[in-house]
């Protein structure tokens, strides 16, 4: 299969969709970059005709800036007397070079399996109340998938039949991913 | 142990210790080059060697066992004449002389069991142990680890006595006694020799095959009463199964009453003795065709009777966890466990008293050969044949089992029926 | 359990059962939760979460190579490709070029682990279907493959092994004599398996037509690995997006037929006669030269970028997603767990199965729930 061929295709298809400039350009696969979330639903069920049908990954990044260590451990640990201190954790050191923003940069990889290509779609959403549309009427893959990134970086997939908690406990308060995220004391905390 | 396990060597030249494990592909390249191996070999000929031994003597002194009870009853009589003068009731003390003769063989009875419980889970962990090239218990006890299911036994009778809060007490209690009950009293006509039997019952087959159906009884109420769903549903498959694979075990035994016409299980074992050509043991296996196959029927039915892997479905540890067992503990545990043994050693008994001849010796001139022994022999030749399949087989799924059963095991039993009638007529 | 939560929307005629967390056979803290109709499952529901230990969170907070120690605890009972497929990531963000000798014993390490694991699930699925033998039969011969392991990195199932710029350590001519030794000791026990467990009538009963998984199905829901093969479809990733020199082996992909759990099954046993010849072939053109690439320093901090890398482990498609930002460690980890997206089928399969192919049907997932929940 040509990928160039493809993303034209792709790309005067669904206006929104650009391949992505060498920043974001996640190594060694082809990545198109989708301008609004609305672009999305027809871009996957495009690529989905074209062959596209194994949904590889969903995922997130949240770019607001490295995380401090402070707060998102457990307290109360009691220090054995004789141990050696805890060596200290990494300072987060804020890269100039990097570029940190406000928002999600979300990810979905696709891939078709008997022309062995894969295409990756980047989607940048806004880190208040974010929410994308769901994929679960397209890869039924879609569906635990979002429910973890719903879990750990609390985006919200609009459609999903079941967007529950998948892997952190009931109790636990926010979204560990975040990189904003504190630590809510619970039961297991001393 | 040291040359299984050679001693490290420290090398100077790669700065470590050397060989301290032996790579398990040398371990096993021959085993009978090692010497402990051939050792355990000798000692497992001089075991067979020393209970044929005993056998043989034993064989001898129990004659005077049957001249003890002639006695007793010779005394007893003469006892009956005379005291009447001084006032006794009458009957009285013949009565007492049955009474300690029948406690008596209650007592070996029950004894019979309960040592059978414990030889059997050693002798299956040794076993399955072997199969799996592990080597099971080594250490309790000394040699091979053979007071180990003892300690066992000590350790389950210390264990505390857990009930599910929600169980239904009482059921709770009772079920494991519902289990080993019939177990026990299912032994009373079985022959452990020629004519070596606790009752002597005219119908001793059908009373044999009718008080082993009870345990199930005992198996729904531990399912029911565990209030654990997994045990319900074990107590429940186990009800099915029993009860169907019940019907094919009774009717690959018809063929056997047929040849023979009795139901006494002495009168059964005395029609197999002799030998065809003065060599070939006159057993019911070898009646073709009809022998063989309801040899075949009756030892599939008993697997699943006995709850023993492929048809272990009542207690699946893997599915549903231990089944109507999950909730028991200790002794009660060890209860089930022990009649599932009897119930082994029963079948094997029944095997053996059926199709195998009993106490006939497989060749004449090894007649002398007490027929206690023969019969032990073969009974125990059964139980290996059991451990060996449940340690090779996989398991049946339920329904499965039934089709099995209800599709093939009842309509080649009525088959063998057939097929003993036609050869009746030759006969 | 009260009688209201046992039989749900108070209907008398169904039961809600909990398959674990703790059974024997949900192979790790794994509840499935069952609603019956007799035998019938009417509804599945997995809850996974109960070994959740958050390694992306945690690698936040870690240097690169700290972070290949946090690989081994996701798939512990096949660590080499965990190990591989963050330094693949790692070594793509800093664009180096690892040493072919490394790269070979790369292949060995993993084909080896794809062999230990195989094993483990072979031996397993027999017990969850009654057959107690073949699984310490397996162990024995996995119970090899660790002694290497040891003889080599020291550790049995963390290993820690592959670092970033390539390996740990290199091979002694002891360990390849050892390794031969093993491999002909090995291959003449996979027809033993076959006598003893694959052809096995009782277990052809249990396990073909049962748990059918459809190609597009298979494709629909994700799955990797050998359960995707199993149903036909032909995705490998060492063929499809070839890592570390796979593409200069010789070995076939087997490929199930009807995508029932013997087939994922035999598709395993099938497999580990590949990785045999892989081994072989790969100690046997072992080249010469340097097992660690020049220029990876002890703190790695690559440039500001992101990579994507993926590799088939043995129990699929393991895609590791790594984004830096310049610093010491890493900004965002992703793991693509194939146990977490295997799993996920489950739902749906399991509705109208008896209660006994539950086991039948999790045990040929191959689920390690130290991956499913990371």
């Amino acid at each position: 299969m040509n990928i160039e061929s493809l993303v034209a295709d792709l790309a005067a298809k669904v206006p929104g969709v650009v391949l992505a400039a060498d920043p974001s350009y996640v190594k060694s696969y082809p990545t198109m970059r989708l301008s609004s979330a609305a672009y999305l639903l027809p871009a996957a069920s495009f690529l989905k005709e074209r062959g596209f049908d194994y949904l590889e990954i969903i995922t997130a990044v949240d770019w607001l800036g490295p995380v401090s260590p402070e707060g998102y451990t457990r307290g109360g640990r009691n220090p054995h007397p004789f141990s050696a201190p805890e060596a200290p954790a990494l300072v987060a050191v804020k890269n100039p070079a990097a570029a940190y923003k406000p928002a999600f940069d979300m990810l979905w990889c696709l891939a078709n399996i008997p022309a062995r290509a894969r295409l990756l779609l980047r989607l940048e959403i806004p880190r208040e109340d974010p929410a994308v549309p769901s994929l679960t009427g397209l890869f039924k893959a879609a569906d635990w998938q979002e429910r973890e990134v719903f879990d750990l970086l609390g985006v919200r997939f609009e459609g999903h039949p079941n967007l529950k908690k998948i892997l952190t406990p009931d109790f636990l308060q926010g979204h560990p991913l975040r990189k904003d995220y504190v630590h809510v004391k619970d039961r297991y905390d001393e | 142990m040291s040359e299984l396990y050679p001693k490290p060597v420290f090398s100077k030249k790669a700065g470590r210790l050397l060989k301290t494990r032996l790579w398990p592909t040398e371990r096993w390249a021959s085993p009978w080059s090692q010497p402990q191996y051939r050792r355990s070999a000798g000692m497992l000929a001089g075991i067979i060697f020393g209970i044929l031994l005993v056998g043989v003597v034993v064989g001898e002194l129990s004659k005077w066992g049957d001249l003890l009870y002639r006695l007793l009853l010779t005394g007893t009589a003469w006892l009956h004449q005379t005291l009447p003068a001084y006032g006794a009731p009458a009957g009285f003390l013949g009565d007492a002389a049955d009474i300690t003769w029948i406690s008596f063989k209650v007592i070996v009875i029950v004894a019979v069991i309960n040592l059978n419980g414990l030889w059997a889970v050693w002798w299956e962990r040794k076993l399955s142990a072997h199969m799996q090239s592990r080597l099971g218990p080594m250490y309790a006890g000394g040699f091979h680890g053979w007071a180990q299911t003892a300690l066992d036994a000590v350790k389950l009778l210390l264990k505390e006595d857990a009930r599910p809060a929600d169980a239904d007490g009482a059921v709770h209690r009772l079920a494991p006694v519902v289990v080993i009950v019939p177990a026990v009293l299912a032994f009373a006509p079985v022959l452990f020799g020629k004519e070596l039997a606790a009752a002597k019952l005219d119908v001793g087959a059908l009373y044999v095959l009718a008080v082993s159906g009870v345990s199930v009884i005992g198996i729904v109420m531990a399912g029911w009463a565990s209030n654990n769903k997994f045990s319900l549903l074990g107590g429940l498959r186990s009800a099915a199964q029993v009860v169907s694979y019940e019907i094919p075990r009774i009717f690959a035994v018809v063929p056997v009453l047929m040849f023979v016409g009795s139901l006494d299980l002495a009168v059964i074992d005395q029609a197999q003795q002799g030998y065809w050509w003065g060599f070939f043991p006159r057993w019911f296996v070898f009646w073709f065709p009809a022998g063989p196959l309801a040899f075949l029927l009756f030892l599939i039915a008993s697997l699943a009777e006995t709850n023993r892997v492929p048809f272990d479905i009542p207690e699946a540890e893997s599915e549903l966890v231990a089944g109507f067992m999950t909730e028991y503990s200790g002794m009660k545990w060890a209860l089930f466990f022990l009649a599932e043994y009897a119930y082994v050693l029963l079948a094997c008994f029944m095997l053996s008293v059926f199709f195998l001849g009993g106490g006939a010796a497989p060749l004449p001139f090894l007649a002398i050969v007490p027929s206690w022994i023969w019969m032990l022999a073969k009974a125990l030749a059964m139980m290996f044949l059991f451990m060996w399949l449940r340690w090779t087989l996989p398991r049946f799924r339920v329904d499965q089992l039934m089709d099995f059963n209800w599709k093939f095991l009842l309509p080649w039993s009525f088959a063998c029926v057939g097929l003993a009638g036609i050869m009746l007529l030759w006969i | 359990m009260s009688k209201v939560d046992a039989f749900p929307g108070g209907k008398f005629d169904q039961l809600f059962v909990n398959l674990g967390p703790q059974h024997p056979s949900t192979h790790g803290v794994l509840r499935v939760g069952l609603t019956l109709e007799g035998e019938v499952i009417t509804k599945a529901e997995p809850d996974i979460g109960y070994l959740h230990r958050g390694t992306s969170k945690l690698a936040e907070a870690r240097g690169y190579h700290q972070c290949v120690a946090l690989t081994d605890r996701w798939d512990y009972v096949s660590a080499m490709p965990n190990n591989l497929a963050l330094c693949l990531a790692a070594e793509k963000l800093l664009g180096v070029e690892i040493p072919p000798r490394a790269q070979h014993l790369r292949v060995v390490m993993c084909e080896l682990n794809r062999i230990a694991s195989h094993l483990l699930f072979l031996g397993t699925y027999g017990i969850d279907l009654g057959a107690f033998t073949p699984f310490l039969h397996a162990f024995r011969e996995r119970e090899m493959i660790l002694d290497l392991y040891e003889m080599l990195c020291g550790a049995r199932l963390t290993y820690n092994y592959i670092r970033i710029g390539g390996v740990m350590a290199d091979i002694s001519p002891e360990w390849a004599s050892k390794t031969g030794e093993f491999l002909g000791f090995f291959k003449p026990r996979m027809k033993e398996y076959d006598d003893l467990l694959s052809f096995n009538p009782i277990f052809l009963a249990r396990t073909q037509g049962v748990g059918l998984i459809s190609k597009e199905a298979a494709v629909d829901w994700g799955l990797s690995g050998p359960n995707l093969r199993g149903s036909g479809v032909d995705y490998d990733v060492r063929k499809s997006d070839p890592y570390s020199g796979y593409d200069r082996f010789d070995f076939s992909v087997p490929l199930g037929k009807a995508g029932s759990c013997w087939d994922r099954y035999y598709c395993r046993a099938l497999e580990m006669r590949q990785s045999v010849r892989i081994v072989e072939a790969a100690l046997a053109g072992l080249p010469e030269g340097d097992i660690v690439a020049k220029g990876v320093a002890k703190t790695v901090k690559p440039p500001p970028g992101e990579a994507y890398a993926h590799v088939e482990a043995s129990r699929g498609d393991l895609g590791i997603y790594l984004v830096s930002d310049g610093g010491p460690s890493p900004y965002r980890l992703h793991v693509r767990a194939p146990s977490f997206v295997n799993l996920a089928i489950l739902q749906e399969m399991l509705v109208g199965c008896k209660v006994a192919d539950v086991v039948a049907i999790l045990g040929s997932i191959d689920i390690v729930l130290g991956e499913t929940d990371r």
